[in-house]
This record gives structure tokens, C-alpha cells and sequence, in this order.
């Protein structure tokens, strides 16, 4: 029994980032604070640390290792993409310019980032 | 109904009128109404039609929260003027208008054209998965598959909740919540097949990804109806569809 | 029906500004706070590719006070944000039915809440760990 077939409303694209705002609104809220409390406060002034924690060279070692690499990417461009999500709708909300050139703007600076973070994990090296 | 209200309490009732053959624009017009502890704003709204002005028009019907004729604007606040008393109002002037969001037809009636579509747009209406003959008895189902869409079931298509969407405010066309409401009463109704072809009406922008999450539509409900549940879930199954309807087989 | 001429109220420009929108507002808002510490990090990251004088520079700015107040306001932002974060995810859920009853949302939230801090105080002690050993 097939009902009528109206046409089909066409299908927004919204699912892929939304699916992106979603995975970092996840990992956000589950490590994001124990990130900034560890890279905003503890690594800068050694609280519960070794002074070192942070140097140059472990560092970079962290961030040469595979898995490093792949920490350092999952949380910066998940990151990004939901906080970019959620700035265009509120730039939408307040109605700063039309909806394509907002998704233009924070889509296109996330996804740039993304580029840019992939781009210097690859420059570092292994 | 006591004609004549003995107290000496009144309040005063600013309402947002509207008569397009003589007005240019809505106007606010005061009404000085008295009132008893027990009256509902509906029941000041008929004491004003009844005795003051009798041109006043709103629409109303149980009197009792159920009909979901009496939405307006009380105070700001998208109500029932039947479930909201003048005694919570007191002191001050309490101002009414029409349901945020719609166009004004006169008064406090708002145009209601665009709704009753988007509702009867979902399929609202059972697509039983496998058909029965009345031969082979009821469709069985057990309390705890009804308590998964139940409280869906309970809208009163008020649109309350219409009035409280800021999305709904900036895009007339965006579904909505009542309208979701419903679809996820067929949607998680066991004995429904149609999943898809509702799914199939919200995928765009003006479906469920007009829904930015604002969840005021849920406070302002006067069943518990909970529509943003229903359209937040759907943006999972809508996104999920999105990537696997290449894996979907087709409907027969 | 001949006198017909609905009236078009035009939405307020800065409703996202007024009760009860403005909840939603500032929760939204601290999604994009979450996004601001990305871009820190991301800077850092720049730093350690451009070599050890660069991200000297980086780490001394981490541990100056104007750092510490940013950090603090990112601090506090990023709560709100796991706070209201668990508060939308019941609504994006279907209804979950234990035992013939509904599970009230708030004990989504509050399951939501006990991970989230599970997870933030077991990065803390495993990296605080790590120090210890190294």
C-alpha cells in the first residue's frame, strides 16, 4: 500500500556537519576541560608536573608518534568543527548575512584549520 | 455562570486587537475586567465579548486544556487562556495577544492553514508493517512499546509550541515541532511501517535541520508532549539515513 | 472572507537576545569557546613545526598571567558546555523503556555528567602519571 507520493522535500547537506558538531561536542565535553586545566595551567606552571612536562623536546616527540599525531588532529579539528557549527547558527540567529556566505565563512575557516593542523602533523615528521 | 461577580477586583486586560477592514495595524485596547479567584484569562476574553465589546474574537471550545483552541500570548508567554488564571496575573496589567510567529487574521485569531498542512504532509496516520485482516484480530502491543511514542500521542495541536520556536519565527516553512510530534507518534508505534516515507518528508532545510535545539518548545507544552525529543531524535535518524540509504534496499 | 488581510508581525531582530532565548544564546556560545581552545592549540602546534625559538616563545605566553585569565574564561565556558551538552543529548535520543518505564531524562544527564568526569579525572591522573614516571 504505497501512500502518495508527494515529492520529496530535497535533502540537506546539515547531517555531515552535524554529525562533525556532534563528535567534538562529545570529545569536548568529556576531556575538554581536563585539556585546559592540563594545557592551560598544570604543563605552563608545573602544578603536579614535572617542569619539563612541556619542553621542546617531548613535545615534538608526542607529537611525531603516530597516535600523538592522531590525538592532536582528532581534538583540534573536532574542535573546531563544533565550534564552527555552532557559530554559524548563531550567526544566523542574529541574522549577521545569508546563510550560504555564513557557511561559507565558518565551514570554509574549519575546514581550512583541519588542512592546516593535518598539513603541519605530516611536516613534523615521525 | 455568574452573570453578576460581586467582587470588587478587577484587572486591567491590554489586548492586542486586530480588525483588518478598519485597522491599518494591530492596536492594544484596554479592558478594565473584574475577576474572582477561580476565572480563567478565556473566561475575562467571554466577560469582555459578553458585556464591554462584543466585536472582541478569539477562538475557544472545552474550556479544559484538551481542544487546543485558546493559544495566545499572556504576558508574553505563549498560553492557554483556559489553563491560565487571572488571579496568577494580579496586580498589574496582564497583556494579550495573538500566538507569536503567525499571521493575524483579526484579534487574537491567528491563520492556521499552514499547520493543519504540515501535519497532514507526515503521513498521520497508521502504516500497519504487516497488514491484518479484521479476521485475524488486533494489532498486539505491549504497554512498554506504547510508553516508547505515548506521550506524543498527547498533542492537542495547540501551537504552543510554534509560538515558543525562534526557527518557526524566522522560517514559516521550517515543519516545526507539533508536526515532528506526530510523526514520531507513527514513527515509534510499533505496529507502524511507514518510517521511511515520513523520514523521506523531514530531510531537508525546512525539516528537521531548521531545529537549531532551542528546546523552549518543550517548556511551553501544556501536555508533556516533549516535541523537541521528537525532532532531536529524528535529526540521528535523518543523519544515519543520510549515509546508509546507499545500503538501504529499495521499498517494494 | 472578502475582509481578509492577515497580518504579518515581524520577528523581533534580537529575539536570541531576550527571555528565555538567552539561555540558548550563551549555551551556544560556549560551543564556539570550545572551538577558541582548538585554535590555541593549533597555534601551539604552529610553534612546535616552526622550531624550538617559536614555541619558547609560545610557552612563555602560556605562562603569563593574561594566558592564565583566558584560560580560566575557557575553563569555565567548556563547563557549561558539558553541563548543557548532557542536558540536549536525552532530547536526541529515542525514549529508552527499563523495565516497562520510561528513564527520565535527568538521569540520562546526570549518567552523562558522572562519564564525562570519570573520563576528565582519569586523563588527569594518567597524564599526571606519566610525569611521575618520567
Amino acid at each position: 500500500m504505497r501512500p502518495i507520493n508527494h515529492t520529496a522535500p530535497k535533502r540537506s547537506a546539515a547531517p555531515v556537519f552535524w554529525l562533525l558538531f556532534g563528535a567534538g561536542g562529545m570529545l569536548s565535553a568529556l576531556f575538554g576541560p581536563a585539556l585546559i586545566i592540563l594545557t592551560g595551567f598544570m604543563i605552563p606552571h608545573g602544578w603536579g608536573l614535572p617542569a619539563t612536562f612541556g619542553d621542546f623536546p617531548h613535545v615534538l616527540a608526542f607529537a611525531r608518534h603516530p597516535l600523538g599525531k592522531l590525538v592532536v588532529l582528532a581534538v583540534i579539528a573536532l574542535f573546531v568543527w563544533h565550534g564552527a557549527e555552532r557559530m554559524f547558527l548563531t550567526l544566523k540567529d542574529m541574522r549577521a548575512g545569508k546563510p550560504r556566505l555564513l557557511r561559507l565563512v565558518t565551514y570554509g575557516v574549519a575546514g581550512l584549520l583541519t588542512l592546516v593542523t593535518a598539513s603541519l602533523l605530516l611536516a613534523i615528521g615521525f | 455562570m455568574s452573570d453578576t461577580i460581586a467582587s470588587s477586583k478587577t484587572i486591567e486586560l491590554r489586548v492586542l486587537r486586530y480588525r483588518p477592514a478598519s485597522d491599518a495595524e494591530p492596536v492594544f485596547v484596554s479592558y478594565r475586567v473584574p475577576y474572582t479567584d477561580d476565572m480563567s484569562v478565556l473566561q475575562a476574553l467571554q466577560s469582555i465579548k459578553d458585556t464591554q465589546d462584543g466585536s472582541l474574537s478569539f477562538r475557544w471550545s472545552c474550556r479544559m486544556a484538551i481542544c487546543g483552541s485558546c493559544g495566545m500570548m499572556i504576558n508574553g508567554e505563549p498560553k492557554l487562556a483556559c489553563n491560565t488564571f487571572v488571579r496568577d496575573l494580579t496586580p498589574n496589567a496582564a497583556v494579550i495577544e495573538p500566538l507569536q510567529n503567525f499571521p493575524i487574521e483579526r484579534d487574537l485569531v491567528v491563520t492556521v492553514g499552514d499547520f493543519v498542512k504540515k501535519i497532514e504532509s507526515i503521513y498521520p496516520y497508521l502504516m500497519p508493517k504487516v497488514p491484518k485482516p479484521i479476521e485475524d484480530g488486533t494489532y498486539l502491543q505491549t504497554p512498554a512499546q506504547m510508553t516508547s511514542y505515548e506521550s506524543f500521542s498527547d498533542c492537542i495541536n495547540c501551537m504552543l509550541c510554534y509560538a515558543a520556536c525562534p526557527q518557526f519565527g524566522a522560517n514559516p516553512d521550517f515543519i516545526g515541532p507539533g508536526a515532528m510530534a506526530l510523526l514520531q507518534r507513527y514513527n515509534g508505534d510499533s505496529r507502524d511501517g511507514g518510517q521511511q516515507f515520513r523520514l523521506d518528508r523531514i530531510h531537508g532545510e525546512d525539516g528537521v535541520w531548521a531545529c537549531t535545539a532551542v528546546g523552549v518548545c518543550s517548556e511551553v507544552c501544556p501536555k508533556q508532549v516533549d516535541p523537541a525529543n521528537a525532532i532531536n531524535q529524528n535529526k540521528t535518524n535523518s543523519a544515519l539515513d543520510f549515509f546508509l540509504r546507499y545500503v538501504r534496499r529499495e521499498q517494494p | 472572507m472578502s475582509e481578509r488581510r492577515p497580518f504579518h508581525r515581524l520577528q523581533p531582530r534580537h529575539w536570541w537576545a531576550h527571555k528565555p532565548y538567552r539561555a540558548y544564546t550563551v549555551r551556544e556560545l560556549s560551543g564556539v569557546a570550545v572551538a577558541v581552545y582548538g585554535a590555541i592549540l593549533l597555534v601551539g602546534l604552529f610553534c612546535l613545526w616552526r622550531g624550538q625559538d617559536a614555541y619558547a616563545v609560545y610557552r612563555r605566553i602560556l605562562a603569563s598571567d593574561w594566558s592564565f585569565v583566558v584560560h580560566a574564561v575557557l575553563l569555565a565556558a567548556v563547563l557549561w558546555h558539558v553541563v548543557t551538552w548532557f542536558e540536549i543529548l536525552p532530547k536526541t535520543m529515542p525514549k529508552l523503556i527499563l523495565r516497562g518505564r520510561q528513564l527520565p531524562q535527568r538521569q540520562v544527564t546526570a549518567m552523562g555528567l558522572l562519564i564525562a568526569l570519570v573520563c576528565s579525572a582519569a586523563l588527569l591522573v594518567v597524564v599526571v602519571a606519566i610525569g611521575a614516571m618520567s
